[in-house]
Order: C-alpha cells, then structure tokens, then sequence
C-alpha cells in the first residue's frame, strides 16, 4: 500500500468518524463509535494498522506514524465529546418537571356570592352601611308598612310562600347595639322582598340613611328557565333631605358602570306599591352595544333594576314626616346581574351547584 | 293589552310605525312586550300596563297616554260613532218599568248600576268588529257578545248582556248571595256563593257573579229576542275578594277589581245601544236606566311647585306641568304655590301630590332629569360584622378546596326529617311542591343533594359548603354554614399521595371554619341521628356546643341518591352559636420565645377506648408550666400490640421564656408525667 493510498484511507475513514462523532449524544453512541474504531478485534483503524504488512518496508515507519496519530485523534475526540455529554447528562435525582405537579386544592366562591361582594364593594365605596335582615317575615313588615294593605292586588297568594306555624326570624344589627326592630318574633311569611328591611331599618334608625341590605328572598315561582323560587336581591334605601330623583338617576348610572363597564342608563316609568314615582332601570345591551338582539328583545336595552322615590305612607308608617325627608329604595336581582355579566342564560345553573359550571369562575 | 295600531290611530294623529309608538310609550311607563304585524300595515302592540292603571286597559285610555305622550290631540268621539265616523246614539227616556226593574240592595257594593233594554237578533258580528275583538286575544261569539266585549276595549268598561225573557219579573236586583246559594256560571261550572259575594240576580234566584262572570241561567243564545244590558261600577275590594275566593279571573274582574270608572258606566251603555243600532243587530227600548246611589266625586289635591322639584331634582316649567296634567285630563287651577288639582274618577291611582308628580315626571321625561350625586352629611355607619364573616369563611373554605353552593331554602319533609326533633319542623302552608315541603333545619340536605348531582355527572371527588339561614320552630332562624366532603381527602396523584377523605379531614374543616372566626374549638364523641354511630362528634367553643361533624349515615345518602359507596363526610356550625365577631379583631402580638425549645417523646399502650383528650390532660396536669405543646404523632394497632389496646406516640415541647431549660428539669417533667399517664390512664410506657 503506497503512501498515498494511505493517505486516501485514512481520509476517508477520518469524514465517516467525524459524521459519526456529530451524530453521537450519548455515552453509548460514544462506546459504540470506539470500538467501531478502535476495537482490537474488529476497529477499522485496527484493521488498517494490521496492512502494515502490505506497505514498502522503507515506508512502514512513515505509515505507523500516520495511523497512530489518527488514533491518538480519534481517541481525544471521543474524549473530548464524552465530556460534552456528561456536562448535559442529566444530575443524580433530577426529576420530570413535565409531569403533572401535584394539586392543591382550591374552591371557588360562587357566582351569585361574586356578584354579591362586587355590588356590596361598589355601595361600600360610595358610604352606604351594609345589613343582612331575617328571611322569616311578618305581613306588617313585608306588606302592610310598604303600603300593600291586605287585599292588595300586589301581594296575591299566588306570589307568597307563608309558613305552617309561626317562628322567631333572625335577628340583624347586632353590633348596633340594642335594636328594637331586631327580631321578627312571630314571622309568618317567607319575605317576598327584602324591602321589608327598609321599614325595622327606619324605625330603628333616623335619618339620614344610605343602607344596602343583601340576602335571600321567596316567591312562590315554579322553576324554569328564568325562574327560581328563591332568589337573591339587594334593597338599597337612600333617605335624607333634599334627595330626589335626579340623585337615583345618578347613583345607578355611577353603580351600573362600576359592574357593567361602560354601559348607558336609563329610567322609564314604572308602578311599585311603595315607591311613587317609581321607576325601572335598564342598561344598553352588551351583546348588541344597544342596536338590538334576541338578548335584549330588540329594544337595545336590559331590565336591571326596580326603583323609585320613597312613598310618604312608607314614612308615615315608620314615623318619619315626608314633608321633611324624601328618599329613594331599589331592589336588584343578584341573578338577572349574574345571568349578564357572565353569559348565564339559564337561571338554575345557579342552584345546581354543578362543579364543573362553579369551576369556570376565577379564583 | 293588546292595541290595534289602527283602532288607536282612529283617535291621535300619531306616526304609523309601531316601533315608533312602542318606543316612546316605553319611556312613558308602558313596557312594550312585543309587536306583531296583522293584516296589510297594520300591527299590534302589546302594553304591558302596570297593576295602578286601570283605564289603560282600553284603546281609549291609550289613546289618551298616546296623546299626552306626542302632544296630540285626543279626538273625542260621540257614543255612537262607528269607526268610519259617522254618529248616532239612543235617544227618548227610559224604558218603561214594565220592562225593566233595578234595585242597588248594597250600594257599598255597587255605588252605580246603569241598565237599558233593546230587542235583537242574534247573528254573527260584522267583520271589522270581529278583526278588532281577535287583535286584542278576544274570541268573537255574537253580535250582542261581541258589542259588549268591543265596548270593554274601546272604553274599559266592562258590560253584560242577559236575555230579558229569562229574567223573573223582570228585575235586575244588585244584591249579596243568600246563604248556600249556587249558580252555574258561563264557564259551566256551578258555583257555590258565599253571603259576602255580591250578585246580580233577578226577581228569584242569582243571575250572574257581579263584576266577575255571568250565569248559565240568563245567557243569551240564538233565540233570545230582548236583552237587558248592564254597564255597572262595582266596589274593586269586593269584586277581588269574590274573583280570588272562586278563583274566577276575566277580563271583567280584572278591571273592576283595579278600578273601574263609575263616570264610564252611562258612556259606554249608550255606545253599546249605538253600536247594536249601527251593526243591524237591534235596537234600544227607550234610552238608560242610571242608578247612582253613591256618588264618587272627583279628589281635589294640592300640587306644590317646590314638591315637584324637590322630588325630581329640577324645576318643571308651570306651562308644561299644566299641558301634560290637562292631556291626562286633570284639571288645574291656580293656588298659592301651585295649583290645585281636579283628578278625573278614572285615575285611581292618584291619591296623593306624589302621584300627580309623578303624572308629570312621566310625561316630562326621565331621560331629561338631571344627574346628581346625594351628599352624604354623616359619617357612614360601621359594617354588618356578619358581611365579614361571610367573607371570612369564603377565603377560608376555598382555599380549604370547598366550592360555594347555593341551594334553597324549602326541602322536602323526608329529606328534613332527620335533622330536627319531633315536631320541630317548620311547615310551608301552600308550598310549590313535595320536594319544597318544609324550610330546612339544616344546610346539609341541600349539600346532599348538590353532591348527589355532581356525583352522576362524573364528578368523584366533591367539596361543597354553603352559608345561610336553617330554621325550626324550637330556634327560629339560625345562621349556619355547612360542608359537606366526599371522595378523595387528597386528590389522586401520580406519586401516589392521593387517599380517600376520612373524618379527621372533616374535623379540620370544621375547625378552620372556626378558627377563620377566631374561635378555638374541640370534638368530642356524639350521637347523631344523621351521623353514622362511632364516626360522629359534637364541635365546643367555650363549653358551647356549635355544631356537628362526621360521617353521613348511609340511609341518608341513599335518600339523596348517591351513587356509589364512597363516604361523605359533613359538618355544620351554627354561626349565631359563636362568640360575636368583635373579640377577634383585638390582636395583641406575643413576644418572640428568646430560649430554645426541648422536644421529648413518649409511646405508651392504653385502652382502645380511652379518648385521646384525655391523654393530653393527664400530661398537661402533670408537667409543669414550661410544657408548650403536646401532639400525637403516631398511633398503632396490630402485631405486638394487645387487642383492645392501643400503641399511643406523643411529642412534647418544654419551653420557658425567661431561661434555657436544663435537661435535668425536663427530664424530672418528663417523669412525672409517665407516673402520672401510669395513675391515671393505665398507660404502660413501651
């Protein structure tokens, strides 16, 4: 074998180490490449040093000197390499930080409840007191005072869940200290509203007044899509001298805001027993923006709201002169906020308490 | 109520759209419930009109609110005029009494009957009638029916026909029914009368329900001849009391029992006479009767300009307060300050000045009242504790892992039953349905039910609690929150961390529940009737007992239909039972131990049976003040341990705040807690 053609040899076989040596990523492609190369027994480059014997004798020591030195290459380059594996090999005890990290658990508030600390945060702000009131009403408080005398087309049977046998309501403002009107002690109804708040609020407290009373009311509803019959409001009472309608205008345009973003508002005229004038409030439609769809019946508009001036005999049941003070009350349906802000069209997903509707709502 | 555009058209000169009308008279205080197209052009729009307003059930009393609303003027139509225009009317005097009778027994009850008689023929109504009588929801019957219903649209008046040959005497007598009286109304049912009921009978026997149906007895049919016709005003209380206690509503009822107008009653007997005349179906004998015992005048009230801008938060310029009150029909006249004002009988809803600033309010525009802020003039008073508290339990149950759950607050009896005494159930008197019987003594049936629901749909592992009022006659209404637990304790995981919830994952709940109050609290072994036996306890704060934890029994979960047989676990704590809120806002910071602490351990065997509590109070007895903490770290059951007992691992911590403690004084603490646990508890240190 001349030199050249040692030469060509040994080319060749250094191209298919390099190709090879690229390829390796791992300790065992390394191992691998080192005995394809090196091995005594069957290594190409141990293969080309036993054709010592085909080589001039006066060119045998040239040749030994070309095929070590191609060794000594291939040896440092493994080396070499093996070193750059190790470095990206992962540690002792590394883990998989792939897998699925281990749960902790967390619930969520629910949706009506969001609301409800959402509006209650919003009154808060503006410097309105927050009070929760019995459940278990007496007909003075839920009808009578609020200027629904017996037999008054607004509180029909139909509308009213009334207890078997009479029972202590909840007591409320506790930390008020001593209340007067704090305990229904014979409720007879579910409260229909809980406007009957305004009335064990009024004759408790004087003017002025700015108060939101949350909870859970009862009417005599079956179940469907836009029923429930039990549901959640908010009363709101604002009492003082000199209040008019002009400040519940712009009290709900200032609260529907804070809850709706930026939505219009307006009043049209309506009837409440226990508020003249009385007024509903709606909000433009968000779906639509205001031009019209099937969520807002294609008026551009959302019913959102009950509202109205305070009715003198409301004061004058309670003793307040309504020459002196007027005032303004509202009732908001938790749900009817809920079902818009969030895209609920089906008002007993509310009361299913399905996991996996409860679960979409953040932390 | 249902308006035909065209009928009302007839009377205001208003724009043809519907939508157009709809729009406005929304902003007037008439909700739109929707519209609907008729015939060529022509629409029918569907009022909602508010409970107060009587005398908008009409096309005429729209036509008035339309008007008002457009600033048009109302075309006021004689008696007679058809739809194309053109007039007539009844004239002569009344019948002769041969022919007709009416006798007010109870003008209370009745302050006005107008009567009139007219011979007819009964045939099928002219199609225009008809077209009008189907647009607003009315079926066309007869021409004589059909006259009566027409007049009830047009003006709301509410009108009845009889036939006059089967009329005893003939006489209308306005009268309460006679004990045990029965008449079978035109709906076909017979119906028993009761003596506070006002009747319209005849020289005999009953001959209809008065304002709210007529009898069988009287109808009128293809071969009446002679028709006596009624045009009444009747007492609205009386009329509801009657209307609800047959639980009889119609069109008459509804509008008498809201209020009808007495000074109607003669208007629309004579458009009734005319449109009988006009249509071919009769004519009149003799003009009306009008029997108008007690008079109803018009109110007068006062109408202050500064009340109406104290109210609307703006000034309303006199010449439009007067123009809209005068379209509504009010009249004004000038008096210091404002006016007084004449309120037409038809408005029953206005009673005070508020309502009549209320008529101008409307008719100004909501839209158009400034924007104000009320200014608040006190300081606000402090919040609700129980609103924190709420809160409170929020952010701690959900970072517990629990979900929030709303449920009702009405159950099903068998449902109840388990959580209250005998007897101490609360009834719902008319309640919707079986499954909402009684109100709930508990919040952990409603949990049930919602576990049970997530439960079937594939949802293992569940964690619900609830905050609201449960209720028994004994209590009254409590506040309570419940949790309820089932499935996993931790949740499953590839590591194999995952186990299935047992009670003293529930016991932690219940004491965080607590202890997010400010509350320390202890268990101790309790019998429930809802709990399984030996996996129930009682939850103290201060020697009080706040509430329940444990296992549900399986009966009860079978009740819910809980698929599977996977424990749940529940507690409740009654909310009104904790110390108030107050105490816990009172934080005083401790200082820091300064010397280091001294950790023992003991493991001793003691009875299976012995409460744990007990253990600890022996060891607190024993040792001295320098004993910090003491806590089981190990229990154990099995092989080397004789049954009915158990092997017991405690750790103790000794600190003291003033000095390091020696190993001497802790290992003697030690000491004598052994001989003590040894005395006391029959303990055997391993």
């Amino acid at each position: 074998m001349p030199d050249t053609e040692v030469r060509t040899a040994i080319d060749a076989l250094r191209a298919d180490f390099r190709a090879r040596l690229a390829a390796a990523t791992t300790d065992r492609d390394l191992d691998a490449l080192d005995a394809a190369f090196l091995s005594r027994k069957n290594g190409s480059v141990t293969a080309l040093l036993k054709q010592v014997g085909t080589v001039p004798p006066d060119e045998r020591r040239e040749f030994g000197r070309l095929v070590n030195a191609f060794k000594t290459e291939i040896e440092s380059a493994i080396e070499e390499k093996r070193g750059a594996v190790a470095a990206t090999r992962r540690p002792a005890g590394a883990i998989d930080p792939t897998l699925g990290s281990r749960p902790i658990p967390i619930g969520r508030i629910h949706p009506l409840m969001r609301v409800r600390q959402e509006v209650e945060d919003i009154f808060a702000r503006m410097g309105y007191e927050i009070l929760e009131g019995p459940e278990v009403e007496d007909d003075y408080h839920n009808f009578e005072a609020l200027n629904m005398p017996p037999d008054h087309p607004a509180r029909d049977m139909q509308d009213t869940l009334y207890l078997g046998v009479p029972i202590a309501g909840g007591t409320w403002g506790a930390h008020r200290g001593r209340v007067p009107e704090a305990q229904v002690r014979a409720a007879t109804l579910l409260r229909t509203h809980t406007s009957a708040m305004q009335i064990r609020y009024m004759k408790t407290f004087p003017p002025p007044i700015r108060l939101i009373v949350p909870g859970r009311v009862y009417r005599r509803d079956q179940l469907d899509l836009s029923h429930t019959p039990m549901f959640q409001q908010f009363e709101g009472l604002v009492v003082g001298r000199g209040i008019t309608l002009a400040d519940l205008k712009g009290t709900f345009e200032a609260m529907l805001r804070d809850l709706f973003g930026d939505v219009r508002v307006r009043l049209r005229p309506s009837f409440f027993p226990y508020t003249e004038p009385s007024a509903e409030v709606d909000i433009s439609c968000q779906s639509c923006g205001g031009s019209g769809c099937g969520t807002c019946k294609h008026t551009g508009w959302l019913e959102i709201l009950g509202s109205g001036m305070v009715h003198p005999a409301v004061f004058e049941a309670v003793g307040y002169d309504p020459d002196e003070v007027t005032g303004f009350a509202f009732g908001m349906g938790m749900e009817r906020v809920a079902m818009l802000k969030y895209g609920v069209d089906d008002i007993r997903l509310f009361y299913e308490n399905d996991l996996r509707f409860l679960e979409q709502f953040p932390l | 109520m249902r308006i035909l555009l065209s009928w009302l058209r007839e009377l205001v000169d208003i724009p043809d759209s519907a939508e157009d009308v709809a729009r406005t008279m929304s902003t007037r205080g008439f909700a739109v419930e929707g519209i609907e197209t008729v015939g060529t052009g022509d629409a029918v729009i569907d009022f909602e009109v508010t409970a107060n307003r009587p005398d908008c059930l009409s096309v005429g009393g729209m036509a008035r609110e339309v008007a008002t609303a457009y600033g048009v003027k109302l075309r006021t139509r004689g008696p007679g005029a058809s739809p194309s225009g053109s007039r007539g009317g009844p004239k002569g005097p009344a019948p002769r009494s041969s022919a007709l009778q009416i006798t007010i027994e109870n003008p209370d009850l009745c302050p006005r009957y107008v009567g009139a008689v007219a011979d007819v023929e009964l045939r099928p109504s002219p199609t225009w009638m008809q077209t009008r009588l189907e647009a607003a929801g009315i079926r066309p019957i007869s021409n004589i029916v059909d006259v009566t219903n027409y007049v009830l649209l047009e003006l709301g008046q509410p009108m009845h026909a009889f036939d006059h040959a089967r009329l005893a005497g003939p006489e209308i007598r306005v009268r309460t029914a006679r004990p045990g009286e029965t008449l079978r109304t035109l709906d076909g049912q017979l119906r028993t009368l009761s003596p506070e009921m006002l009747v319209i009978a005849d020289a005999e026997r009953a001959t209809a329900v008065a304002g709210v149906m007529g009898g069988g007895n009287s109808e009128v049919s293809a071969a009446t001849k002679t028709i006596v016709l009624e045009s009444a005003y009747f007492n609205p209380l009386s009329v509801r009391r009657t209307s609800k206690k047959l639980g009889l509503k119609t069109e008459a009822s509804v509008r008498f029992e809201r209020g009808a107008d007495p000074a109607t009653a003669v208007n629309a007997m004579r458009r009734a006479l005319a449109l009988i005349e006009m249509i071919g179906a009769g004519r009149a004998r003799g003009g009306v009767i009008d029997r108008y015992p007690a008079r109803i005048k018009p109110g007068v009230l006062r109408l202050r300009r500064e009340k109406i801008a104290g109210l609307l938060g703006t000034a309303i310029p006199d010449r439009d307060v007067r123009r809209m009150l005068e379209r509504l029909g009010f009249t004004l006249a000038p008096a210091p300050g404002g006016w007084r004002v004449a309120v037409p009988t038809r408005r029953v809803d206005v009673r005070r000045e508020v309502d009549v600033i209320e008529e101008v309010a409307r008719h100004y525009g909501f839209d158009r009242l400034p924007t104000t802020f009320p200014a608040l003039t006190t300081a606000p008073p402090p919040v609700d504790p129980r609103i924190q508290r709420a809160r409170d339990l929020r952010s701690a149950l959900t970072a517990a892992g629990f979900f929030e759950a709303v449920t009702f607050g009405f159950i099903a009896e068998r449902a109840a039953a388990p959580f209250a005494g005998e007897g101490d159930l609360v009834p719902i008197a008319n309640p919707l349905s079986e499954l909402f019987a009684v109100l709930r003594p508990s919040l952990l049936p409603g949990l049930m039910d919602a576990v049970a629901h997530n439960r079937r749909r594939e949802q293992r592992d569940v964690r619900l609690f609830e905050l609201g009022a449960r209720f028994m006659r004994s209590t009254g209404e409590r506040q309570a929150v419940g949790c309820v637990w089932t499935g996993a304790g931790a949740p499953e995981h590839w590591s194999g961390s995952g186990r299935p919830v047992d009670f003293f994952d529930i016991q932690a709940v219940a004491e965080r529940v607590c202890q997010a109050l400010g509350v320390e609290v202890h268990t101790t072994p309790a019998d429930e009737r809802w709990l399984m036996p030996g996996r129930a306890a009682a939850v103290f704060a201060n020697g009080t007992r706040v509430g329940v934890v444990g296992q549900l029994a399986e009966s009860i979960a079978d009740d819910h239909g809980l698929p599977g047989n996977d424990p749940v676990y529940a507690a409740e704590i009654d909310l009104d039972a904790l110390p108030p809120a107050a105490a816990r806002r009172a934080v005083r910071v401790e200082p820091l131990p300064r010397f280091p602490s001294v950790v023992r351990d003991i493991s001793i065997l003691v009875d299976e049976a012995l409460p744990a509590t007990d253990v600890r109070a022996t060891i607190r007895d024993a040792a001295p003040p320098t004993l910090v903490r003491v806590s089981e770290f190990d229990r154990y059951q099995g092989k080397g341990i004789p049954p009915d007992k158990v092997s017991l691992s405690l750790r103790l911590t000794f600190r003291s705040s003033d000095r390091t403690l020696t190993d001497a004084e802790v290992q003697d603490a030690m000491t004598r807690v052994i001989a003590a646990l040894k005395e006391k508890n029959g303990a055997v240190q391993r």
